[in-house]
C-alpha cells in the first residue's frame, strides 16, 4: 500500500502491467470455463443474452470486460470500456486497491466488506459474477493462493479439478 | 479484537431518547429551519393513537402541513412517488417519519424525491447514487428492531417488476432519531419480541460479518447487552417504560453497527423467506439467528464467545470454560427463543414451520423451500457473511431452520 503511494512512475507502471496482464487471462479463462465448465456455464445460463460486466478500477482501468452476445456465448471483450455498453460494474475505488486483490493480499469479499469497490447494476447478478470469478480463481490458482482469494475453497470431484482445469488453461492461452 | 488494516464507520443521526423525547421535536425543527413539516405514517400506527400522542407533544409549536397515514406494509414506489406530490402540494420542508421500517424507509423515499426535485427514484437506487445533503427528516420510531432511524439503507418494492430495490447512502441517515418509550408502550408482545430479535440479529451479525470493525462491535455489545436484559421483562411487563427505552436504544445502537458492518446469511435467507413467503422479517430472524451463527462457528469461534458476556451477563461467562462459549452463546438465543414462545403463548414462532399468519394459515410451506434458497443466492447480504453458501447450504440451513432441529455441523462444509 504505501510503496504503490509513492511516486515512483518505475513500480507504477510495473504494477499496472502486472494488472493488465492478470485481468487479460483472467478475461480469457472466464471465456473458456464458460465453455468447458458445468457450473460456470450454469452461472452465465441465468443471464440475459448481449450483458455485458467489467471489472477494474476507477479512474481509468485497467478493466476486464466479458459479455454474453446475443447468441448467447461468453467472450471477453478486452480491455476497453469505451462505446459499449455496461450492465454491471465491479470497479475498485482506485488500482493500489485492485493491486492487493490480484496480489492476493486482500480477498475480493474482504475489499468489498471494506468498501473498497462499487457495485453498479443488479444485485443478484452481482452475486453470479462473484460467484464465476471464484471459480475461474480456483481453476487458475494454486491451492494455497486460491484459498486466499476465495471464502472456502471447494471439494471439486476429481475430473473437474484435472480434464476440466487443463482444458480452461489451454483455451485460455489458445483464446478459444 | 483483531483491528482491521481498513475500515470505515460513519453516523451522522442525532439521537434524541428518553421521556420527553417527543417534546424536544419543535426545538428541533426550528434549529434547521424547517418548521413545516409533513408526518409519515400508517394506518396501525394511527389506530393504535400514536399520532395523537406526537401532536399532543408537539403542542402546536409547529405547523404540521399534512398527515400521510397511507403506507402499506412494504414500502412501494407508488406509495413513494404519492407522497412526494403532497408534501409539494402541500408546501412541506421537513418529514416527520412516524413508524416502523417501512414507514421510515418509505420517508427516506420521499425525502430523496422532494430534495433533488425529481420524479424518478429509480435514478438514485443502488449504492451511493445520491450525492447531495436531503431536505430535514426526523425519524420517530414505532418499534424497537429495525434500526432504520439511524442507518444509511432503504429497501422499497417496485412492484411492476417484483424486485425490492435498495437504496444506501450516508444522506440516507435520518438528521434524527426520537426514541421516545410512549412510542412502544403498546406494541403487542410477539410484534416486541420479534421487533427486538431483528435487533438482536443486526447486532450480532454486526460483530460476526466479514464488514465488522472496532467501532461497529462496540455498538453491536451494547446492543446485544441492553436487548438481553430487557426483552423478557418488557414482555412481561409491556409498559414498564425504562425497559422500553432501553430496547429503543439498543434497537438503535444494533441499527449504527450494521448500518457500517452489514449483515450476513441470517439476512440473506430471511430476506428470501419473506420475499417468496411474505413473512415478517422480524419473526424470519428470530428463526434463523441462531441457525446463521451455527453455520459460521468454525470460522467466528472467538467472536461468538465474547458474545456471551453481553446475552448471558458476567457470572455465566466466568463460569463457562473458553472453549464452550461459543456454543453456549448460541444455546442462549435458542434458549431466549423458546422462552419468547412460553410467555407468548406460543405466537412467537420458534421453527419456519411454525410461523402463521394472522388468520391461522401456516405462512412458510415446505415446498417453497428450494425456491427460497434460489433466491437467497441473488441477496447481496450473502457477500458479508464470514462462510460462503452455495444452494445446497441454503437448503440444509433451511430445512433445518423449517422442523426447528439443530444444524448437523458436519454437514457445513469446511474449505
Ligand atoms: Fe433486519
Amino acid at each position: 500500500m504505501t510503496d504503490f503511494m509513492e511516486i515512483s512512475p518505475g513500480r507504477h507502471h510495473r504494477k499496472r502491467l502486472y494488472l493488465s496482464c492478470m485481468l487479460w487471462f483472467f478475461g480469457r479463462a472466464v471465456q473458456a470455463a464458460a465453455r468447458v465448465d458445468d457450473g460456470v456455464k450454469s452461472e452465465f445460463a441465468a443471464m440475459p443474452d448481449n450483458f455485458t460486466f467489467c471489472l477494474g478500477a476507477f479512474p481509468s482501468g485497467p478493466y476486464m470486460v466479458v459479455g454474453k452476445d446475443s447468441l448467447g456465448r461468453v467472450r471477453h471483450l478486452g480491455s476497453s470500456i469505451a462505446d459499449r455498453t455496461i450492465h454491471l460494474h465491479m470497479m475498485f475505488k482506485n488500482p493500489a486497491l485492485l493491486f492487493r486483490v490480484f496480489s492476493f493480499q486482500e480477498s475480493t469479499p474482504v475489499a468489498n466488506a471494506r468498501n473498497r469497490l462499487y457495485v453498479h447494476g443488479d444485485v443478484p447478478q452481482a452475486c453470479a459474477v462473484v460467484r464465476i470469478m471464484d471459480m475461474v480463481q480456483v481453476f487458475l490458482l494454486p491451492k494455497f493462493l486460491a484459498k486466499r482469494a476465495v471464502k472456502r475453497y471447494p471439494a471439486w470431484p476429481l475430473k473437474r479439478r484435472t480434464l476440466v482445469r487443463a482444458q480452461v488453461y489451454v483455451r485460455a492461452f489458445a483464446g478459444l | 479484537m483483531v483491528i482491521p488494516d481498513y475500515y470505515e464507520f460513519g453516523s451522522r443521526t442525532h439521537i434524541m431518547a428518553g421521556y420527553d423525547a417527543l417534546e424536544q421535536i419543535p426545538g428541533l425543527l426550528s434549529s434547521m429551519d424547517a418548521q413545516n413539516p409533513m408526518v409519515i405514517t400508517d394506518q396501525g400506527v394511527s389506530r393504535a393513537g400514536l399520532v395523537d400522542i406526537l401532536l399532543q407533544a408537539l403542542d402546536s409549536r409547529i405547523t404540521i402541513k399534512t398527515i400521510q397515514d397511507d403506507v402499506p406494509a412494504d414500502s412501494d414506489l407508488i406509495t413513494v412517488h404519492t407522497l412526494a406530490g403532497q408534501y409539494r402540494k402541500y408546501g412541506c420542508n421537513a418529514i416527520i417519519a412516524l413508524g416502523g421500517g417501512s414507514v421510515m424507509d418509505t420517508a427516506k423515499g420521499v425525502n430523496i424525491l422532494v430534495s433533488a426535485s425529481s420524479d424518478n427514484l429509480l435514478a438514485f437506487s443502488g449504492a451511493n447514487a445520491l450525492t447531495h445533503a436531503l431536505n430535514p427528516l426526523v425519524a420517530v420510531p414505532t418499534t424497537a428492531g429495525t434500526g432504520s432511524e439511524v442507518t444509511r439503507v432503504a429497501v422499497i418494492s417496485d412492484p411492476d417488476n417484483l424486485r425490492k430495490l435498495l437504496f444506501t447512502s450516508g444522506f440516507l441517515m435520518p438528521d434524527a432519531a426520537v426514541l421516545d418509550p410512549r412510542m412502544t408502550l403498546t406494541l403487542p408482545a410477539p410484534v416486541t419480541a420479534a421487533t427486538a430479535m431483528d435487533a438482536l440479529s443486526h447486532a450480532v451479525e454486526a460483530c460476526l460479518c466479514l464488514g465488522r470493525n472496532p467501532l461497529s462491535t462496540a455498538h453491536a455489545h451494547e446492543a446485544i447487552a441492553l436487548i438481553s436484559q430487557h426483552l423478557l421483562p418488557v414482555i412481561l411487563q409491556p409498559d414498564h417504560k425504562p425497559g422500553r427505552l432501553a430496547l429503543a436504544t439498543g434497537a438503535a445502537l444494533a441499527g449504527m453497527a450494521f448500518s457500517n458492518s452489514m449483515v450476513g446469511m441470517v439476512h440473506t435467507l430471511g430476506h428470501s423467506v419473506g420475499s417468496v413467503c411474505h413473512a415478517p422479517h422480524g419473526t424470519c430472524m428470530a428463526v434463523l439467528l441462531p441457525y446463521g451463527m451455527a453455520y459460521n462457528l468454525h470460522k467466528t469461534q472467538p467472536l461468538l464467545a465474547d458474545l456471551l458476556l453481553p446475552m448471558a451477563g458476567a457470572d455465566v461467562y466466568a463460569r463457562t470454560p473458553p472453549a464452550d462459549r461459543a456454543q453456549k452463546a448460541i444455546d442462549w438465543v435458542n434458549r431466549m427463543n423458546q422462552r419468547l414462545h412460553q410467555v407468548t403463548a406460543g405466537a412467537h414462532a420458534v421453527c419456519l414451520r411454525e410461523m402463521k399468519s394472522q388468520d391461522g394459515k401456516s405462512l412458510v410451506p415446505g415446498h417453497l423451500l428450494p425456491k427460497i434458497a434460489h433466491t437467497a443466492l441473488g441477496d447481496g447480504s450473502i457477500f458479508y457473511n464470514p462462510e460462503d453458501l452455495d444452494y445446497d447450504d441454503c437448503l440444509m440451513v433451511l430445512e433445518a431452520a423449517f422442523n426447528g432441529a439443530p444444524l448437523d455441523l458436519s454437514r457445513v462444509k469446511k474449505g
